[in-house]
């Protein structure tokens, strides 16, 4: 048993390089090795969203951590960047436009960083989660998910529509 | 009927055949939200934009495997070429289970192997009237079902107490008309016998009248009191009972997913309101309904034009009530919201007490439950002063319909045109409208209070159990024991399957010792034999009959588990062993305790049999507690048997004891053990070994360890390795 195994293995920005293969896959040199596909998973999705990223392979074994995103080159970092969005559906929104409570359905019109979405929850208790400061993950019954950053920052006609769910 | 949206014609015709399979996705290849329609051919894989275009396709032909790669909310089905992978589409979270079996219907397309069949449960459903997602196993939008449902669902449970609630109407009713006699015995008071200074005996009479109907007022007060109480009581505890056998009823992966101490909050404070609401909201509302009108056809009567001022304020306060309905539903609801956050943290940390102790983090549980609670602090704040705003406010505008009758009413008196006694009347009888008025606001705090309580107690009560009983279960009487595992799949989340297309045959009486990591799928594999949870593939079969066509009473009579955690409920050592049959005599108790070595230690316990085993059983010790539920598990004599790692955390003597026991517990009984430490399992007949969430092998304790490099032998080595390590520092 070498004592490599048991340790994290931190990739520095010059071992690694990310692109997208052809048929639009995430895929990458990682110390001199090319891999078709790669996978990329954030170990702390709410606490650092561009930190500490393990890239693993399609099997899922871990190859290593990419401490920082902005540490990576230009092209590197751009590939990771938006693989990370692919793979953390994870839509910012911008704009509350409604809540509204329809019989025991809580109806949710939204635009998001990714588009107009709209999101359906059965109750706000086990629905909406609140990991710390102002943020909130809001989850639809279906199992979509949208983020508000900070509710405090949103505009006042948002904030207006949210002063009686949060 | 299918509430799936089709594919729509245009592309249909642009299609190379006739579509295998289409579905709607969420997502377009840059992540951002729009509509793409994803189709399959026997021939190609398509994928066309919102006008129709097409925007992706690739021939069968030219891929060799489609995979659907999950990420967290959604995912991307990628198909293996030549050429190395290509995202074919992306989709949301909503879309998982579509796409999962696209995954598979285009595998199977391209290494022609036979077809998978389609099945509604693969689709999100969503409603075919407005759009929103259903639930699964309902048909019923719950937007589209109307408003006045839950009310009407709720005021359902008041029906068997209708005559008394009637009852209770009609004596409010009486006591509302009896109360509207004073203020008129008050008026001939004043313009009959005071003004005309009468010195005869109807001074006497009006004053008796006046006393006679306080009399007649109280006694039926009373009585509606207790009629009051004796359905509320009533109700609540049908209303608590319903809840109770609806969380009884609902499946397990339901209570995964949920912290359980929530649950005793909602029995309890959501059953008191919508008590609440339907005693004493039902009856005021009938019987102030009928006040106000009674009150108004009075004051007419007296002086229609003086009245009038009194209805000026009406349209505002009805305008008032209306728009400050929802908010107060809302911070109702925020208000429940933190209430329920604090329990779950209460819950948690008193759980895990012994953990918050031995870190010494009594501190941080403390500040973590002070803002939790300062939360709640401020949302009861919010919702009690905006409920304590509100009556003031509605006094206040009232109020000023009084001024108007006192200004008008007071010059026509003093012109003459109207007697004191009807001015005094109108007054009395304006002063009397307040309580209906708080009411108003009283029943707006209730009825929302309740309406919500009631949303949460029917979610509960509609959540469909996972593992449902078969309508028409096959009786099975005493089973032998053959348990047959016919390309069984399962996940705690769908497509993150934990056992894969296992098979496995197994013999009445044999005894299979289950191995392999920890994750590998040893518990789920058990729970399923419980049916804790349905498989999502394949099927289990005891004797020949699907478990899914058994009742669930049938299977739990045939079944007996020890777990790791032991649980003894609150009550005496010989109720926990006589748990599964309270019948059982004295003896049975004994006999059955006798078997798993526990007799000796319990008479010599100073309690003996009566010994009480508070929650979790806390004075008994860890192994005395594993006996206590392996005597449970003798009396219950099931003919299946599951050992979940019942000796993990003993030592070596107690393990001893309870290894006896269970060989004399096993006998002939089909069983399934999982141990930590494989030398626990050397009586099994075969083992079972998993990895991975498939089997890789089976076979005895010696023709497993004879395989070269194999998975079991690899266990048993690094479990030497670890003996050996505890040997040393030992």
């Amino acid at each position: 048993m070498s004592g490599d195994l048991y340790d994290i293995r931190i990739f520095e920005p010059k071992d690694v390089m990310f692109s997208r293969g052809t048929g639009g896959v995430f895929q990458g040199v990682l110390d001199g090795k090319p891999y078709p596909e790669l996978v990329v998973y954030r170990a702390f999705p709410f606490l650092y969203t561009t930190q500490y990223l393990s890239i693993r392979d399609a099997k899922g074994e871990e190859l290593g951590i990419v401490r920082d995103l902005r540490e990576l080159d230009e092209e590197s970092a751009k590939e990771l960047e938006q693989e990370l969005q692919f793979r953390y559906f994870l839509p910012r929104v911008t704009r509350v436009d409604s809540v509204k409570q329809k019989s025991d359905l809580w109806i949710w019109e939204l635009q998001t960083t990714l588009g107009p979405t709209r999101i359906a929850m059965r109750n706000l208790h086990e629905f909406m989660q609140f990991p710390g400061g102002n943020r909130i993950i809001l989850t639809d019954i279906n199992g979509k998910r949208c983020e508000i950053a900070d509710w405090q920052a949103l505009d006042s006609r948002s904030r207006q529509q949210l002063t009686d769910v949060v | 009927m299918s509430i799936q949206p089709t594919l729509p014609e245009p592309i249909r015709a642009r299609l190379s055949g006739e579509p295998l399979f289409s579905v709607k996705t969420d997502l377009s290849s840059d992540g951002r939200f729009g509509d793409l329609w994803f189709a399959v051919t026997d021939q190609e894989v398509t994928l066309w934009d919102a006008d129709g275009e097409p925007s992706f396709r690739l021939d069968v032909t030219e891929l060799s495997e489609a995979r659907a790669v999950g990420g967290i909310g959604g995912g991307t089905l990628l198909a293996d070429t030549a050429g190395g992978p290509v995202v074919i589409a992306r989709y949301t979270a909503a879309l998982s289970s579509a796409f999962g079996f696209a995954a598979k219907l285009i595998t199977a397309l391209a290494k022609q192997e036979e077809l998978p069949a389609v099945s509604e449960k693969e689709f999100p459903r969503y409603c075919p009237s407005c759009g929103n997602p259903l639930a699964e196993g309902t048909q019923s939008c719950p937007i589209c079902k109307s408003k006045g449902k839950v009310l009407f669902r709720m005021l359902r449970y008041a029906k068997p107490y209708k005559a008394q609630m009637a009852a209770a109407v009609v004596l409010l009713m009486l006591t509302t008309v009896i109360e509207l006699v004073p203020p008129y015995l008050t008026k001939i008071m004043i313009d009959d016998v005071l003004q005309p200074k009468n010195t005869g005996s109807a001074l006497l009479w009006v004053v008796l009248g006046l006393g006679l109907t306080s009399l007649v007022m109280s006694v039926m007060q009373t009585v509606r009191g207790l009629i009051g109480v004796w359905v509320g009581s009533k109700l609540m505890g049908d209303l608590r009972n319903d809840i109770y056998t609806a969380l009884m009823r609902l499946s397990l992966a339901f209570f995964d997913r949920r912290q359980t101490s929530q649950f005793v909050g909602r029995i309890n404070s959501d059953s008191e309101s919508m008590r609440q609401f339907m005693t004493d909201g039902v009856i005021w509302v009938s019987g102030e309904s009928l006040r106000v009108v009674a009150i108004f056809v009075i004051m007419f009567g007296l002086d229609w034009r003086l009245t009038l001022f009194a209805l000026i304020p009406m349209p505002f306060m009805v305008l008032v009530s209306l728009t400050m309905w929802p908010k107060i539903g809302r911070r109702w609801y925020q208000q429940w919201r933190s209430i329920f956050r604090l329990n779950v943290l209460v819950g948690d940390s008193l759980q895990g007490i012994r953990v918050v102790k031995a870190f010494g983090q009594e501190q941080t549980e403390m500040s973590r439950y002070s803002t939790a609670n300062r939360e709640l602090v401020r949302n009861n704040i919010r919702i009690e002063g905006l409920w304590q705003g509100m009556f003031p406010l509605f006094s206040f505008v009232a109020g000023i319909g009084t001024l108007l009758i006192w200004y008008n009413g007071g010059s026509s008196v003093i012109r003459g045109d109207l007697q004191l006694g009807v001015l005094m009347a109108l007054i009395a009888y304006l002063g009397m409208l307040f309580g209906p008025l708080q009411w108003v606001s009283q029943m707006i705090n209730w009825a929302s209070h309740a309406l919500a309580s009631a949303d949460r107690v029917f979610e509960i009560m509609d959540t469909p159990s996972d593992v449902p009983d078969a309508r028409d279960p096959h009786p099975i009487g005493t089973i032998r024991g053959d348990v047959v595992f016919e390309r069984v799949s399962y996940g705690y989340e769908k497509h993150h399957p934990v056992l894969k297309d296992v098979n496995l045959k197994v013999k009445a009486g044999e005894m299979i010792g289950l191995v392999g990591h920890s994750g590998a799928g040893k518990s789920t594999f058990i729970n399923l034999i419980c049916r804790f949870y349905d498989t999502d593939e394949g099927r289990i079969a005891i004797d020949g009959t699907d478990l899914r066509s058994i009742s669930q009473t049938d299977l739990r009579k045939q079944i007996g588990v020890v777990l790791q955690e032991t649980f003894l409920f609150d009550g005496t050592i010989a109720e926990n062993i006589a748990y599964s049959k309270p019948d059982a005599t004295p003896e049975e108790i004994m006999r059955a305790a006798k078997i798993a070595n526990a007799h000796d230690f319990i008479v010599r316990l100073p309690d003996g049999y009566d010994t009480r085993v508070g929650e979790r059983g806390h004075r008994l010790s860890g192994g005395e507690k594993q006996r206590v539920s392996i005597a449970r598990a003798i009396i219950h004599d099931p003919r299946i048997l599951i050992l979940d790692e019942a000796t993990a955390s003993v030592d070596t003597e107690t393990e001893r004891q309870i290894q006896e026991a269970i060989s004399r517990l096993v006998k002939g009984r089909t069983t399934f053990a999982i141990a930590h430490r494989l030398s626990t399992l050397r009586n099994a007949d075969r083992l079972v070994v998993l990895d991975k969430g498939k089997i890789v092998e089976v076979g005895t304790h010696e023709e497993l360890l004879a395989i070269e490099g194999g998975a079991y032998r690899k266990l048993v080595d690094a479990q030497k390795e670890l003996s050996k390590i505890k040997g040393v520092e030992g």
